[in-house]
């Protein structure tokens, strides 16, 4: 009974004291919002990425671009996520006044984009090549084909590497304390140092990303079933 | 309708030469079939009239347009005229049988999206597969599969069809119903290019029969000829081994 009441008193402490729970929930919709953002972006990004690679690769076009893309991709996917965003915001912004939570998303949405074109290019090369031959044999041009036959079967067999991605994009948000950007992990951070008091703050912490992940798998989960109704035999 | 002049065709910077100089005329309403043993070209030939592959040299010329020079557009006109079927159907796994047949007129903007439904429904009705409307490639055997390529195909209206091994990939059960599809169509006047191994096909429905080896087209004849009274040993020889 006395773990019981010093139990409550601890929760007490932690989160109602203060209005402490409010530094979890300001933290999660900045949480969210980052990674909504920034899943937009690196969608976007990714996509367009993907389909100037792919162009390149199938028809040898579009050669300048396929040079940026490749330094992005090479540039993004070999340095930390952290110090990219330490870069954004110290280096390319740092004389701009530009709100913290934006130059989080233009970081993060980078960040994720270069994942996400390798994972969509990957989708579009493992598209028989009978399919592009089907539809060019009918007189689609090269955008229609990519936009009506190989896109659409492409976004389904990668839709759930894409799901990981935001998965661990939304995690990976967690680092937006280094800017001061006072996110779920940041907040959670806050409520311990004013406590002096670690694991319910962080367990809480551990517990919201949790179920958060867990409803998003559910989600990608539902959205595959439908998708896979064609597949039927 | 369609002319080739000294078609060539080589891989690996001309170190594997596959068409080796072919010059030849098809007028329309001929049905051409071209036989020949695997790795003699015929399908990379027959790849070379619409432009899905690239020749390494030579002329083709369809209605007079010389499609090697034409760009990226007139060759994307000049395929809407010059219907493909495939050895492995290449139908669209994600699109119903349905939007399969309408995509391309739809897209294409030759026809509303209702006119091209319509348009489906007849197609679905000639092919013999009117129930299968609204199911996808994969719930369809192999026969029903290339029926709806066809089906597909004649879409879009198409002066040719050109046919790359239509029946290798099905089950033997399967061969009649594809084949007897096409004889329907030749019956009908289409101009035809069929690369095939049915020699029965060829005997039937052929104006013309060509045999292509090494590259090349060795002889060409009306099928009664062509079958009775082969010129070349190497024709020979082929046909003392498929008949």
């Amino acid at each position: 009974m006395e773990f019981l009441t010093e139990f409550k008193d601890k929760l007490y402490e932690t989160f109602i004291v203060d209005n402490r729970w409010k530094e979890l929930t300001n933290g999660l919709k900045t949480t969210l919002l980052i990674t909504f953002l920034a899943v937009l972006m690196g969608m976007v990004l990714g996509f367009l990425v993907a389909i100037i690679r792919s162009t390149h690769d199938k028809t040898g076009k579009l050669k300048f671009l396929n040079v940026i893309s490749k330094v992005y991709l090479t540039v993004i996917r070999g340095t930390p996520v952290v110090v990219q965003l330490l870069v954004f915001y110290f280096v390319i912004f740092a004389t701009v006044d530009i709100n913290k939570i934006l130059v989080a998303v233009i970081a993060f949405g980078l960040n994720s984009g270069a994942y996400v074109a390798e994972i969509v290019r990957s989708g579009i090369m493992s598209i028989d090549n009978g399919q592009f031959e089907a539809g060019a044999s009918l007189g689609l041009s090269y955008p229609k084909i990519m936009m009506y036959i190989i896109l659409p079967q492409a976004f389904k067999n990668v839709l759930p590497s894409l799901a990981n991605e935001c998965i661990v994009l939304l995690k990976e948000t967690s680092v937006a304390g280094y800017i001061a950007i006072q996110d779920l992990t940041k907040g959670g951070d806050i409520i311990r140092s004013a406590t002096y008091e670690a694991f319910l703050p962080l367990i809480a912490v551990a517990l919201i990303y949790l179920v958060m992940v867990m409803i998003l798998t559910s989600l990608v989960t539902k959205l595959e079933r439908r998708l896979g109704k064609n597949d039927r035999n | 309708m369609i002319e080739i002049k000294n078609l060539c065709k080589s891989f690996d910077n001309g170190e594997l030469t596959v068409l080796n100089g072919i010059t030849e005329t098809i007028e329309k309403g001929e049905k051409v079939v071209i036989i020949g043993p695997s790795g003699s070209g015929k399908s990379t030939f027959l790849r070379c009239i619409n432009l899905m592959g690239r020749p390494t040299s030579g002329e083709i010329f369809i209605n007079g347009t010389d499609i090697l020079s034409a760009s990226e557009k007139e060759v994307n006109l000049l395929r809407q005229r010059v219907g493909m079927v495939f050895q492995h159907f290449n139908l669209f796994p994600h699109l119903t049988i349905r939007e399969n047949i309408t995509l391309a007129p739809v897209k294409l903007k030759l026809m509303t999206k209702e006119e091209a439904d319509k348009r489906a429904g007849e197609l679905l009705i000639k092919v013999g597969l009117s129930d299968k409307a609204d199911s996808y490639p994969a719930q369809l055997s192999g026969g029903q599969k290339q029926r709806i390529a066809i089906a597909r195909a004649l879409a879009m209206n198409p002066e040719v069809i050109l046919f790359d091994e239509p029946t290798s990939a099905l089950d033997p059960e399967m061969v009649g119903e594809v084949l007897q599809l096409m004889k329907e169509l030749a019956d009908d006047g289409m101009t035809m290019i069929v690369v095939t191994h049915e020699m029965g096909f060829a005997k039937e429905v052929a104006s013309r029969v060509m045999f292509m080896a090494d590259g090349v087209i060795v002889e060409q004849a009306p099928p009664e000829e062509f079958f009775r009274n082969p010129k070349s040993d190497r024709l020979k020889e082929f046909l003392s081994k498929v008949l």
